[in-house]
């Protein structure tokens, strides 16, 4: 007799079912002794004769699981019938679901690998930018001085390492024609500071750092397959850059692609060179990275503390100076993220709607499926059974849906890859698995929203109230609920519709404003150039003058001339002036700085007002100011004739005259104002300034003549960047113009999306009460009559959605009206025309099931009955 | 007598015989095992095979209870008890037996 001792205290065994195998084997084994066979046979015949271990515990373990796979397997089964079975059916719900979740993880793809997912640098969250400023000024030069640099990173006590760079665009001069490079100019502790090293080769030497030490430049991933087709013969290769012979030290990883994928080469600036002592230089964009544990709060903090010590030393410029910094990430993301996230709030309203346009088909669908389902419960069935085969049902066509989904959002993830000048980070935007758990769990979540208030709805009734019930006393309470979907669609629509047409009406806006300057047959180019011939000004001049000559001189050209910015690509270089030397600490005089050469206002049509243009070869520096600047600062009296001069320490530009007063142009992005501007006639700003040239015909046909030109004067430079100043102009407003298409897309689809629901749910009330429009047409209703109630019932539906989805516009308008332009988010044209649009829209769709209903034959439904 | 295999037991027996033996106390699986084979004078052997899984199975349904408690021999072992819905299913299972088995020797002693 076995005698069953209780003891709660004892744990249960890690693995229960072998522990039982294992008692049932020893007491096996003791009763073996006890009929007298020795231990070590007894063991033995208890194993045989309990049979195969893992084959009980497997048989044990399928027990428990069987009972669950054995229900999906059979929901799956189950569902895979019905939906064959109703093939159209399936075919408009997974195509919705494939565009609501596609759409959806699409554009979450490009939120993980632009705003979520961390630089691809090695902890990269303790990389900051560092920018100076102008105490008082808020002048927008943020470039530091090599010396600076030296004095922060040696000085402070939160980074690891602080380094900065610039650009140079030069030729390389190996090759048989001159290949336009452009070369990122580092300071030490570049590679530091960034944690990622050589894929091939080493970093700079300390000696390579040094003024005069050996020239060594790391190349970029796509500079070595371009020039060496990926061959690791290149590490020790030299390349002719700007007159000057490197050695290959190292080729960078394909993901490195710092400051931007367009540079081609690394090399060092080194600090020690003579001409990079002077505190007032501007150089470098300024990057560290922080100790661990430090927060950007206290790097801050510190650098502030070290800048202030500077100042004691320095009077000037460094006691005018502060300190800020950025997380690069930010820096690098910028403004995108506010489209981003308006993007994915329009795409999540779509599958909100796409899935309450579900739920209604699926709610008339448990209606139809009503006997079916009385009779899966007079069979037993549970209800939870038949909400889970419900659900199942709905998770297959979701699963169907969000595959064919992540087709689209596969394609849509390289279709962002083109969008490299439009989208920051563009070439990181993939499909990870990361977005495929999304999809899936997009899938899961779609069938909870979709299935399952119809699966509770469709089984609510107990079996005895379902035999009972007539179908006529459910009509109204089933409409509701349709009538509750609907409406939640027409809300949504109302309020996308309301987003993109404030968009739309914005771009249009923006389209039709004169910019001020004529845009039309302006060709733009540049020609490479080193910041290191900065130091012979008279000789850059001089080149650039020459090339101007040359240009101007080619059939064709009507005008030439350049300019440090392009006219109307955002970029704002404000700085603070001085008339007359005179400042007045109340007031500082801040204006737009912009190098223009001669032919300038007459290349881009800006007109003279007063006075004269910048005048070629003249000897004194002139400056000419805009109307903004005129009616800003000097509107008591001619500006003609007063000296200007920038008020702070840096400005290279030495004082000039004012001769002449331009119309204002948006020259700083075509949606901002024109503000005040100061014009400074000066041809070589930059080594490299931008080339406009107006031509007589289309402007690119001018391209190839223009290069050859340029070959034949100055064969050791490369021209580069030939485009329309259009086409700078359009991809200035690329974002906005991708922003506005996106939404207006997702807009008509939630419209069609709407009215789908709303023609299907007065179809199918159409349907279900031919009985009673039977009925009412014997008992004499006119036929137009019936038909207006059934119009009248939508256009209802329709009014208190336009009601709700204004009130959800005009609230979530305040989250674009920083995109907005010349539009105010409150626009009551806007909000007027969707209206007007959703209610035209409405009629439209809820005519036509109207129509139908209507057209019952009285005899045929009386009969039927 | 020549024992009889698993195979040759009817479908469902197993699940009967394991529900009686457990009705009359708590119990492990080598215990029901050994009794089964007892108390039917050695004819019917359930193999480990099936006794495990069934069990598993019992316990699943609701019908049976465990607990870990001490053997005799003062071993760890999983003792089953029947729950009150296994005392019903028990009730029920055996009344279907007994009609059955009527039925069947009614039609025996009928055909002789």
């Amino acid at each position: 007799m076995i005698v069953w001792r209780h003891s709660n205290r004892k744990p249960v065994p890690q693995n229960p079912v072998d522990q039982e195998i294992a008692f049932h084997i020893a007491e096996l084994t003791e009763n073996l002794i006890a009929e007298g066979l020795s231990p070590g046979e007894a063991h033995r015949r208890a194993v045989l004769e309990f049979g195969g271990h893992e084959q009980v515990k497997q048989q044990v373990r399928e027990v428990h699981i069987s009972a669950f796979v054995d229900g999906l397997l059979f929901n799956l089964k189950a569902a895979g019938r019905f939906l064959r079975r109703s093939p159209l059916f399936s075919i408009v719900v997974i195509l919705t679901l494939a565009v609501g979740i596609g759409a959806n993880s699409a554009v979450f793809s490009a939120i993980d690998g632009i705003v979520l997912r961390p630089l691809p640098y090695p902890n990269s969250n303790h990389l900051v930018a560092i920018y100076q400023q102008d105490y008082k000024s808020r002048d927008a030069n943020h470039f530091v001085a090599p010396v600076r640099l030296e004095d922060w990173n040696r000085m402070n006590s939160t980074f690891q390492a602080i380094s900065g760079y610039y650009f140079d665009d030069l030729s390389e001069t190996s090759g048989s024609l001159p290949e336009k490079v452009t070369e990122c100019l580092v300071a030490p502790r570049f590679f530091e500071v960034m944690g990622v090293s050589p894929a091939l080769g080493r970093e700079f030497a300390p000696n390579e750092e040094h003024w005069g030490g050996p020239r060594a430049v790391l190349i970029s991933y796509r500079y070595w397959q371009r020039r060496f087709h990926g061959d690791s013969l290149a590490l020790g290769e030299k390349v002719h850059v700007g007159g000057f012979t490197s050695t290959i030290v190292g080729v960078m990883p394909e993901s490195f692609q710092f400051p931007n994928a367009g540079v081609d080469m690394w090399t060092t600036s080194s600090p020690d060179a003579p001409f990079a002592q002077r505190r007032d230089a501007t150089w470098f964009t300024v990057i560290g990275r922080m100790k661990p544990g430090v927060t950007p709060h206290e790097a801050t903090a510190d650098l502030l503390t070290v800048q202030t010590q500077l100042g004691k030393q320095f009077l000037k410029p460094d006691a005018e100076l502060t300190v800020q910094t950025q997380a690069l990430k930010d820096v690098i993301v910028g403004d995108s993220r506010g489209s981003l996230w308006l993007l994915y709030g329009s795409v999540s309203l779509l599958l909100l709607i796409a899935c309450s346009n579900i739920a209604a088909l699926l709610l008339a669908r448990t209606t139809e499926r009503e006997h079916e389902i009385s009779i899966r419960f007079s069979l037993g069935a549970t209800r939870i059974g038949i909400i889970g085969q419900l659900l199942t049902e709905v998770f297959a066509l979701a699963l169907l849906g969000s595959l064919a989904g992540l087709l689209l959002a596969g394609t849509a993830a390289r279709g962002f890859h083109l969008l490299e000048k439009t989208l920051p980070r563009a070439e990181e935007i993939s499909l990870n698995w990361q977005i495929v758990a999304y999809t899936l769990a997009a899938a899961v979540l779609t069938t909870l929203l979709c299935g399952l208030f119809p699966a509770l709805r469709g089984t609510r009734r107990t079996l005895a109230q379902s035999l009972a019930a007539g179908s006529r006393t459910q009509i109204s309470a089933r409409g509701r609920v349709q009538w509750v979907l609907v409406f939640m669609q027409i809300t949504l629509a109302v309020t996308l519709l309301i987003g993109a047409g404030l968009l739309l009406r914005s771009f249009r806006q923006l389209s039709r404003v004169y910019p001020g300057f004529d845009p039309s047959h302006v060709l733009t180019f540049q020609i490479s150039g080193s910041w290191g011939e900065t130091s012979d000004m008279p000789k850059v001049t001089q080149r650039i003058d020459r090339s101007l000559d040359a240009i101007r001189a080619m059939p064709g050209v009507e005008r030439v001339a350049t300019s440090a910015m392009l006219p109307g690509v955002p970029a704002l270089y404000q700085i603070e002036f001085k008339i007359d030397g005179k400042v007045d600490p109340g007031h500082p005089i801040l204006a737009d700085s912009r190098y223009v050469s001669a032919g300038y206002f007459e290349t881009t049509r800006i007109p003279i007002l007063v006075g004269e243009p910048c005048r070629q070869a003249s000897k004194t520096s002139d400056v000419l100011v805009n109307r903004a600047f005129a009616e800003k600062y000097m509107s008591d009296a001619s500006p003609i004739g007063h000296q200007l001069s920038g008020a702070t320490y840096n400005d290279f530009l030495p004082s000039g005259m004012i001769r002449g007063i331009t119309g204002n142009a948006r020259e700083e992005g075509l949606n901002t104002q024109p503000v005040p501007t100061v014009y400074s006639c000066f041809s070589a700003p930059t080594p490299f300034p931008n080339y406009l040239v107006r031509a007589q015909g289309d402007p690119m046909a001018m391209a190839e003549t223009i290069r050859r030109r340029i070959h034949e004067i100055d064969p050791s430079r490369s021209v580069y960047s030939f485009a329309p100043l259009q086409d700078h102009l359009d991809d200035a407003s690329s974002e906005n113009r991708l922003r506005t298409m996106l939404l207006a897309i997702f807009a008509a689809t939630a419209v069609s999306l709407a009215c789908i629901g709303l023609y299907g749910t007065l179809s199918y009330l159409g349907r279900l009460r031919q009985r009673e429009v039977g009925v009412r047409l014997a008992l004499g209703a006119m036929r137009n009559q019936i038909v207006a109630r059934f119009v009248l019932q939508g256009l209802r539906v329709a009014v208190i959605g336009c009601a709700a989805g204004l009130g959800l516009g005009l609230w979530l308008s305040r989250f674009i009206s920083s995109m907005l332009y010349g539009v105010s988010a409150l626009d009551p044209a806007t909000y007027g025309g969707v209206i007007c649009l959703i209610l035209l829209v409405a009629a439209c769709a809820s005519l036509m099931p109207a129509l139908r209903a209507a057209r019952v034959e009285p005899v045929e439904v009386l009969r039927e009955e | 007598m020549a024992p009889i295999e698993k195979a040759d037991l009817l479908q469902g027996t197993l699940d009967l015989l394991i529900l009686k033996i457990v009705a009359l106390g708590p119990v492990h699986g080598y215990g029901i095992s050994q009794r089964i084979r007892q108390i039917s004078d050695e004819v019917l052997q359930v193999q480990q095979g099936s006794l495990y899984p069934a069990l598993h199975r019992l316990e699943k349904r609701g019908w049976l209870e465990a607990d870990w408690g001490e053997s005799d021999n003062g071993r760890q072992a999983k003792f089953y008890r029947l729950s009150a819905k296994g005392r019903k299913q028990l009730a029920a299972e055996e009344d279907t037996w007994n009609r059955l088995s009527r039925a069947v020797e009614l039609i025996l002693a009928t055909a002789r």
